[in-house]
């Protein structure tokens, strides 16, 4: 630096050597940055917004350097060297730009489509392939190869029900290869052949048994491994893309739901490291079709018990509700209703229905599940998945875990292979001599159940209670089971864990209640499936209770006996937040427009407690709910969107 | 100086490949006093003190390679590169063939060295007799106290693993060693870690090739001043050099290094055939560039050479006359490339085919100028730009030739036929 010159913040200023601060200083294309130690060429040029092509590297997957596609060139370096395996140190000099770089990208790229198909048209990657891209960008405008020398492979090879490979278009990046070695560890797929023959598949052409298969077209650079179900079916510039959660399970994979002409095409992965960390796993990704059904709700209704089943606007359907409504509570009181919401629905509803319950109707009969949690506590909620790779031992009790939420799998593989943490799976019961074995692992523990093994969990958090820190995460069923329970949608615990004194009864009983007759009305927001495991109790319930108000989505035996129907907008269809299993508040939005007409739920509900009369209520737009939910609850406010909803957690004595 | 035989000295004695004929010879005395006279760490000084460097190719210094392990981290591995497949090379075979004890003496006396307790000999597939003699030769040798537990009641444990390759030129890359012997598909590792830190199953490992560790029993037994003594500066000791191609007697001659090149060709070789002229050699095998008639009076020293634009490489000499196609000659290697391209990198693996199509083209008379332009230019792309020196090297060969050859390139361009196999046949007939 010139003398006179203003110091530079963090630069080397006046001549005194840079203090160590675990920062090097180097120049790339002339421009200086300080970087940690340990970053690569590639991330220290792109912090500074410079872009540099690569095929075979992989935010998420040790360097290789196969593809060459980044060389670049640094002083005292006799050769270009691969940005993407090539760590700064103090004072290198690196030019990405220059006539040698220029050159030799343009080389590459034509080594890249010497023996490449070109068969852009009709491949499902045009217009997001990265081969297409970065020869528009850095490629010669020919090739020198002549077509008729090519070597021909596969074109069109179903890997499993899900993936197609076409052989001539594979670059050999060998992403999907390091993607089974290094983030499932499954190695299904392997290299085959030498030279120009080589070609990645199965081993003895075995199909695909992953259960994350779905990620392989995602770290292919070009169209050689496609999705089956999205074959032919669009270009991403017609696209519509919209940020999303995942509905499938709690564990609140982000991800992209690209939709064209009103129906979801495809959910794509959209990276965030403290969830999913980019992947999705087959159950969620491939649960489209339930997302563009259209057997659905789709007019307010009532259907009287005595009298003429009939369709009518939803003003009316809210009214008769509240006359219903009014009507058991004034004969048989408050207790003699129940309400029951469901681990689909948005905090937004779900926060509305406990006040309609609690505040307006004044019962305590509500739940949002069928089973009833006892002693539940926020004890249970407080490990966080990233969380997980910290952990000196996990302990993983029986499969459900993950079977509920398949991508905690691989981060559990991540915690193990790249962390080298202890993963250990026991049984759901496990044998005493198996806990007694794990005293001796002291430090960071995380347990991890899912819901029916709850109370074993507590068990072995007991155990281990006194040596080191011990946290546990409770998997839990559904989108957003997670946040009704945190909403207080349970019949013993108030919104925030708070005890209910006295409980009212859950799921399970408000149903048997309802079919025995003691219950007269019943309050069903939906999706009603989790309330089918209840079966004949279930229609027996809806069958007998004078009233039943029913807010769903999908036609089933609850909307057929329901006195009064309200159409329910799809989560894909809706503004609102969803809490995944370790509290993470996440916005959802509309990729959708509603299959319905009439009013979302939050507005619907707002309507049904102003005819019931009640007071302090907050706007029935999902914005202004939320507004009020996070004045309610602080945990929430301090989550915002995308953070953990915290709560104080109790040591039990 | 002429023929200077030290590793060759007792080559052809009857009985030599058994462990009896070896011990006759002199054989395992290196091994019997090393162990008095060196610990590990000054045998490797002593090594350093030779000057030898490695006989693979690339010529590093051996004593400064086994320097590179890192203190303290057990176990080490010692592996014997003999996948010798560089064309034009087989002086690894002919000092197997004829006394396998004594690279088996040396893979102990390097693996006492580097502290290696299991070491590998990587044998190149297809040299199916010699690995079973050396299979033959661990057992004598294991039989008789020299391998396994307690070495010469010295304390030092080394088994001796012979593993045969499948065929590949590229398992003869360090790296691509390893993976084979770890039993992945052989192909190169990114660099660094280095072996020497993180090789074998992921532990310090040094790799050196067969030539190289035969000769360490002479170095123990006669120090490395001794050694030194022999050859010239930057240049220790001999060398076994294959010599073929259009010569009297092709064979393999080990030479003391700094010889000058004609002598071997004259002396040991016998001179180019009758009516042969040479014309042009490739001093280092396959992978190095050609050199000129006038470049014979260079030593046989590796800085020397390398300074001329080539590289004694290997040790592989091919002499060529006046009826070789210098296009024929770089076509038949860049499909030898081809062929054995292990396809990691896609400069390596594309451009060999491009280029075999492209000299497949201009061989057969049939490439145009811009052709020839192209496959100059993909040489230019593919060298200094791919994962390991295979690609690198499936150039060098051709770029020289062009460059001393040029008009043999463009006579080739549009002419219908290879204009020097015409010629040749014309004067023939």
């Amino acid at each position: 630096m010139a003398s006179g010159a203003p110091p530079v913040k963090g630069g080397s200023a006046g001549g005194v050597p840079p203090q160590d601060d675990g920062r090097v200083g180097v120049t790339i294309d002339g421009r200086q940055v300080r970087v940690p130690k340990g970053t690569l060429v590639l991330d220290a040029a792109a912090g500074l917004g410079i872009h540099i092509p690569i095929y075979c590297s992989h935010p998420k997957m040790e360097p290789v350097a196969v593809c060459r596609m980044c060389l670049v060139t640094i002083e005292k370096f006799p050769k270009p060297q691969p940005a993407c395996a090539t760590y700064v140190s103090e004072g290198m000099v690196v030019s990405t730009g220059d006539a040698d770089v220029v050159k030799l990208r343009e080389g590459m790229l034509e080594f890249l489509l010497v023996n490449h198909p070109l068969d852009c048209p009709v491949c499902d990657r045009g217009g997001e392939c990265d081969l297409q891209d970065f020869t528009f960008r850095y490629g010669p405008s020919i090739s020198r190869f002549p077509i008729t020398e090519k070597v021909h492979f596969n074109k069109a090879l179903p890997l499993s029900e899900h993936i197609e490979l076409d052989q001539e278009r594979c670059i050999l990046c060998w992403r999907c290869v390091r993607y089974y070695d290094e983030i499932t560890g499954e190695k299904e797929i392997v290299l085959q052949q030498r030279g120009v023959q080589t070609l990645v598949g199965t081993f003895n052409e075995q199909p695909l048994q992953s259960r994350f298969q779905g990620n392989l077209p995602e770290v292919c650079p070009v169209g050689a491994l496609t999705h089956r179900e999205y074959r032919f079916v669009a270009r991403p510039w017609e696209l519509q893309r919209t940020a999303g959660v995942c509905p499938e399970c709690s564990y609140g994979c982000n991800l992209n739901i690209d939709a064209r002409d009103f129906e979801i095409k495809r959910f794509a992965s959209r990276d965030n490291p403290l969830v999913e960390d980019m992947w999705l796993c087959d159950r969620g990704r491939y649960s489209v079709p339930r997302w563009n059904s259209t057997e659905r709700v789709r007019r307010a209704a009532l259907h009287p018990r005595h009298g003429e089943a009939r369709d009518v606007a939803t003003g009316e359907a809210i009214a008769q509700a509240a006359t219903e409504l009014r009507h058991v509570i004034e004969e048989s009181g408050p207790a003699s209703v129940g309400v029951i919401g469901s681990a689909a629905n948005t905090n937004e509803e779900l926060f509305l229905l406990e006040r309609l319950a609690r505040n307006v109707i004044g019962t305590a009969n509500i739940d949002h599940q069928l089973s009833t949690f006892a002693g539940i506590s926020a004890a249970e909620h407080e490990l966080g998945i990233a969380e997980i790779e910290e952990c000196d031992l996990i302990v993983v009790l029986g499969p459900e875990p993950e079977n509920e939420a398949p991508v905690l799998t691989l981060r559990l593989f991540k915690a193990e292979h790249k962390r080298g943490r202890t993963v250990r799976r026991l049984r759901p019961d496990p044998h005493p001599a198996e806990v007694a074995s794990l005293r001796g692992d002291a430090g960071f523990v995380g347990i991890i159940a899912d819901e029916s093994n709850r109370e074993r969990a507590a068990q072995v958090a007991a155990h281990l209670a006194g040596r080191g820190t011990v946290k546990r995460l409770t998997v839990t069923r559904g989108v957003n089971g997670r946040g009704a329970k945190d909403l207080g949608l349970l019949p013993n615990v108030l919104p925030g864990y708070v005890a209910a004194r006295p409980a009212g009864a859950g799921g399970a009983d408000i149903l048997e209640a309802a079919a025995r007759g003691e219950i007269k009305a019943l309050v069903l927001l939906g999706p009603s499936s989790a309330l089918q495991a209840a079966g004949d109790v279930l229609v027996r319930a809806v069958s007998r209770a004078a009233s039943v108000v029913v807010i769903d989505t999908v036609p089933s035996e609850v909307t057929a006996h329901a006195t009064v129907l309200i159409p329910g907008h799809a989560i894909v269809e809706k503004i609102g937040s969803v809490t995944n299993l370790e509290g993470r508040v996440q916005r959802v939005r509309p990729a959708l427009p509603p299959a319905t007409q009439t009013p979302a739920e939050t507005r619907v509900l707002t309507a049904l407690a102003a005819e019931l009369g009640a007071a302090d209520w907050p706007g029935g737009d999902p914005v202004s709910v939320n507004r009020a939910l996070r004045a309610a609850l602080p945990a929430y406010a301090a989550a915002g969107n995308g953070g953990r909803a915290l709560w104080r957690v109790q040591v039990p004595a | 100086m002429a023929e200077y035989r030290l590793l060759t000295k007792d080559f052809g004695t009857e009985g030599l490949q058994t462990l009896k004929g070896y011990e006759r010879a002199g054989g395992y005395q290196a091994l019997r006093t090393v162990f008095g006279k060196f610990t590990p760490a000054s045998l490797v000084d002593e090594v350093k003190t030779s000057g030898l460097r490695g006989r693979g190719g690339a010529g590093f210094p051996t004593g400064t390679k086994w320097s590179f392990l890192p203190q303290g981290v057990m176990p080490r591995y010692l592996c014997c590169n003999a996948d010798e497949s560089e064309p034009g090379c087989f002086k690894d075979r002919y000092l197997m063939d004829n006394s396998p004890h004594q690279l088996i003496e040396g893979v102990l006396l390097g693996s006492y060295a580097v502290q290696s307790n299991i070491s590998f000999i990587y044998i190149r597939g297809e040299y199916r007799d010699q690995r079973l003699l050396l299979e033959r030769a661990v057992e004598e040798a294991r039989a008789a106290g020299y391998i396994g537990k307690n070495i010469l009641k010295s304390g030092f444990d080394c088994d001796i693993i012979v593993h045969g390759g499948a065929g590949a030129y590229i398992c003869g890359e360090e790296t691509a060693l390893l993976d084979s012997l770890e039993g992945y598909r052989g192909q190169p590792r990114l660099k660094p870690p280095f072996p020497a830190v993180k090789g074998l199953y992921g532990k310090p490992t040094v790799v050196n090739n067969v030539e190289t560790l035969s000769t360490l029993p002479h170095i123990v037994l006669r120090g490395g001043e001794w050694f030194k003594s022999i050859g010239v500066e930057g240049s220790t000791g001999t060398r076994v050099f294959c010599c073929s191609g259009h010569i009297n007697r092709p064979g393999s001659y080990e030479m003391q290094l700094g010889t000058p090149i004609r002598e071997l060709l004259d002396e040991e070789c016998g001179g180019m055939l009758p009516g042969s002229e040479l014309k042009a050699f490739q001093p280092g095998g396959g992978s190095m560039q050609v050199l000129l008639p006038q470049h014979v009076d260079l030593p046989l020293d590796m800085n020397a050479v390398q300074k001329a634009g080539s590289s004694l490489g290997a040790g592989a000499m091919v002499f060529m006359d006046q009826t070789a196609c210098l296009v024929d000659y770089s076509m038949r290697l860049v499909d030898f490339y081809e062929h054995e391209s292990c396809g990691k990198c896609v400069p390596c693996r594309e451009g060999t085919y491009f280029q075999s199509q492209l000299m497949h083209k201009l061989e057969s008379g049939l490439a145009t100028a811009a052709e020839l332009a192209t496959l100059t230019d993909i040489c230019s792309n593919m060298d200094g730009r791919c994962f390991c020196p295979l690609g690198d090297t499936a150039t060098w060969f051709v770029m020289s030739a062009y460059k001393y050859f040029r008009d043999e390139f463009e006579s080739h361009c549009g002419a219908g036929e290879c204009p020097v196999k015409a010629r040749t046949r014309a004067q023939a007939a």
